[in-house]
């Protein structure tokens, strides 16, 4: 995986601002993809999609941030992204090859390609990959595949403006997020971790390309605690339809021999 | 396109737009979202948008979500893909049956075979056109053969699908011809069986690869249930059109098992799924719960109805009718509770949490190997080469 290049995303450093979601609507030529009140604290883009590549999440917690202070409330802000996994479901469950891993270690979808047919919807453990109904192909974040290729970083990170959003060299980003998390731990913010930065972290993933550090629980961040890629399950399935395909044949073999039976008596 | 994406000349509303506001006679869309097409005929807005709460949600310290937001994305099949399962299983079976009387070489089941083969056939064309007619873009279904891609169920399927049509086809033209073009109609009709018993099995697979919790819980026991639904369905169709008791015999005697292990395979897959309860939730609340109950019902009907004494002939339609109903609204019902489980982010949590998330596959190291394996071999085979070539 070295040679790799990939988002680290500080949540610690997030404040909300969505210049990311902005500067990837732009960027990207996306379509906005409604206006609507959610009442969600002050998230009115809910949820990645199709047409939405970077999500920030508003979480309103009922204790204080860091465990010496006083107070009954606190945020925490983070920018969710496609993760561009080590082992990515999508990928893996394409049907057509529109999915592919790029130069850059990174998951892109080729519009050109894409048939639309919504399988990897199903099969990305974190709800990123979405289908346009007026467009018909699945869409998610390109890890701006155009500006890599032109030396450039991705606008989300070029937009940030607290570099809460880092982008990079994996291995170095990899560093630089385990030293940040001993920077927090001595400073008493002991709930500071990575996730997904390795592949010991998410066996099920084999790592993140982009990778967060977190103060709470996954869940809080609609984050699951430990995804896996579906792929890595379905063995199981394989070898219960091999038990069913000689279970059919058997069935169907022995009504003909027995079945028939007296016709001819 | 392009007048699309153009801000329409005298008005700053950006519902007026194609949602861009990109002016177009300065600007070109070459970005990576460049291409999606947006429709905006009327001014309503479309999207994957939050729906309004009933209840505002509580938020627990120690159960927590996002709002009660979903985390995953819904499936976005529509009623095609289940009825796909239900003819795509019908057609597998009916293949499997006619290779397997072929095997028997009586004169008797000539007929029967000939059925088998025609069902096969037409099957396998309605099959086709179902899958075609959902895809996001019909125009592009070829793509599915372009590389060969054991690690996507789906892709298995499309060749197991084309290969059917294919054998279903060419036995169904050469196997009453004479000499050597009937040999080969018949060493069709058997390839037929073959790829006809994937055809009804692999929608298991198909729908069990699936970050869903309930289908992937469900995953040892959904290619079961999807391949003895498929013999019921054979049972059945065979109840209500077949008129000749030597082939009613047979089928009626493989319907029944497969009715017998439709039930039994459904109930493996609720308790399967239940050993969390959050993930089993919508086998026993909901639409989802009634629609469940319903295809059981139904089958379990047509069983009684089948194994009774001295049938007539419209208690066979009837039974017939039961089970295909029961077939059909079970395929509809698997679709649905991915559906609900998909919308329920407690449900993924509650799974990974109780250590069926990745955690499960420790126990089994050889699991983990199992997909890399399948990528190696996918690269082989990759018929169009590079992957990494972008058009």
């Amino acid at each position: 995986m070295s040679g790799g290049k990939g988002f680290f995303t500080d949540t610690t450093l997030c404040i909300g601002c969505k210049a990311c979601e902005v500067a990837c609507k732009q960027w990207n030529q996306l379509p906005e993809d409604g206006f609507r009140f959610t009442g969600m604290s002050y998230d009115n883009t809910a949820h990645l999609g199709a047409s939405t590549w970077r999500h920030v999440a508003f979480v309103e917690r009922p204790m204080a941030l860091h465990p010496d202070q006083d107070g009954a409330f606190s945020w925490l802000f983070s920018s969710d992204v496609c993760k561009h996994c080590a082992r990515a479901g999508c990928l893996e469950s394409c049907p057509t090859g529109a999915i592919i891993r790029t130069e850059f270690e990174t998951v892109y979808v080729q519009p050109d390609i894409c048939n639309g047919c919504g399988y990897c919807i199903v099969n990305c453990p974190f709800g990123v990959i979405d289908r346009r109904e007026e467009d018909g192909r699945a869409w998610k974040c390109t890890l701006c595949y155009d500006r890599l290729k032109e030396d450039l970083i991705p606008a989300c990170a070029k937009a940030c403006p607290t570099e809460s959003i880092q982008f990079g060299d994996l291995d170095q980003l990899r560093t630089h997020a385990e030293e940040r998390v001993e920077k927090l731990h001595e400073r008493g913010l002991k709930d500071a971790y990575l996730y997904g930065a390795r592949k010991e972290d998410q066996p099920g993933t084999e790592g993140l390309n982009a990778f967060f550090l977190l103060v709470d629980q996954p869940e809080v961040y609609n984050l699951p605690p430990d995804p896996v890629v579906p792929t890595k399950k379905v063995k199981d399935a394989w070898v219960s339809m091999a038990a069913t395909a000689a279970g059919m044949a058997l069935v169907t073999v022995a009504s003909i021999l027995f079945g028939g039976k007296g016709d001819r008596s | 396109m392009s007048n699309m994406a153009t801000r329409y000349p005298d008005s700053v509303d950006p519902t007026r737009t194609d949602g861009r506001d990109i002016n177009c006679e300065v600007a070109e869309l070459s970005g990576e979202a460049g291409s999606q097409f947006i429709s905006r005929s009327t001014d309503e807005h479309t999207g994957s948008i939050a729906k309004a709460w009933n209840a505002l949600p509580e938020p627990r310290r120690d159960d927590p979500t996002y709002y009660d937001r979903p985390m995953l994305q819904e499936p976005v099949w529509e009623w095609a893909i289940p009825l796909y399962y239900y003819i795509g299983g019908l057609t597998g079976a009916s293949l499997v049956l006619s290779a397997a009387a072929q095997l028997k070489q009586a004169a008797a089941l000539d007929l029967l075979i000939q059925r088998g083969h025609r069902i096969g056939f037409i099957g396998s064309l309605v099959s086709g056109g179902l899958l075609i007619y959902d895809l996001g873009k019909p125009s592009r279904f070829l793509n599915m053969l372009r590389v060969f891609r054991p690690t996507s169920p789906m892709n298995m399927g499309a060749w197991i699908l084309s290969g059917t049509g294919a054998s279903a086809t060419g036995a169904l033209l050469l196997r009453q011809r004479g000499g050597l073009l009937g040999n080969a109609g018949g060493f069709l009709g058997l390839i037929a069986g073959v790829f006809g018993i994937g055809l009804s099995t692999y929608t298991g697979v198909l729908v069990a690869n699936s970050a869903i919790p309930i289908w992937q819980e469900s995953r040892k026991a959904l290619p079961v249930l999807f391949g003895s639904s498929a013999l019921a369905s054979l049972g059945c169709t065979f109840d209500i059109f077949c008129e000749r008791p030597e082939a009613r015999r047979i089928t009626n005697l493989i319907g029944n098992v497969g009715r017998a292990a439709e039930l039994m395979a459904g109930m493996a897959m609720e308790r399967h799924a239940s050993a969390v309860p959050r993930v089993g939730r919508p086998f026993k609340r909901g639409i989802s719960a009634l629609m469940w109950r319903g295809a059981a019902f139904l089958t379990f009907a047509s069983l009684v109805v089948s194994t009774l004494p001295n049938r007539s002939r419209k208690s066979r339609i009837a039974a017939g009718l039961l089970g295909t109903a029961g077939s059909l609204l079970l395929r509809v019902t698997v679709e649905h509770l991915g559906a609900v489980s998909a919308r329920d982010a407690r449900a993924s949590f509650h799974q990974q949490r109780a250590g069926r998330g990745a955690a499960e596959l420790k126990k089994s190291p050889q699991a983990a190997d199992d997909g890399t394996d399948a990528a190696r071999l996918e690269s082989s085979l990759d018929l169009l080469g590079d992957q990494r070539r972008l058009l």
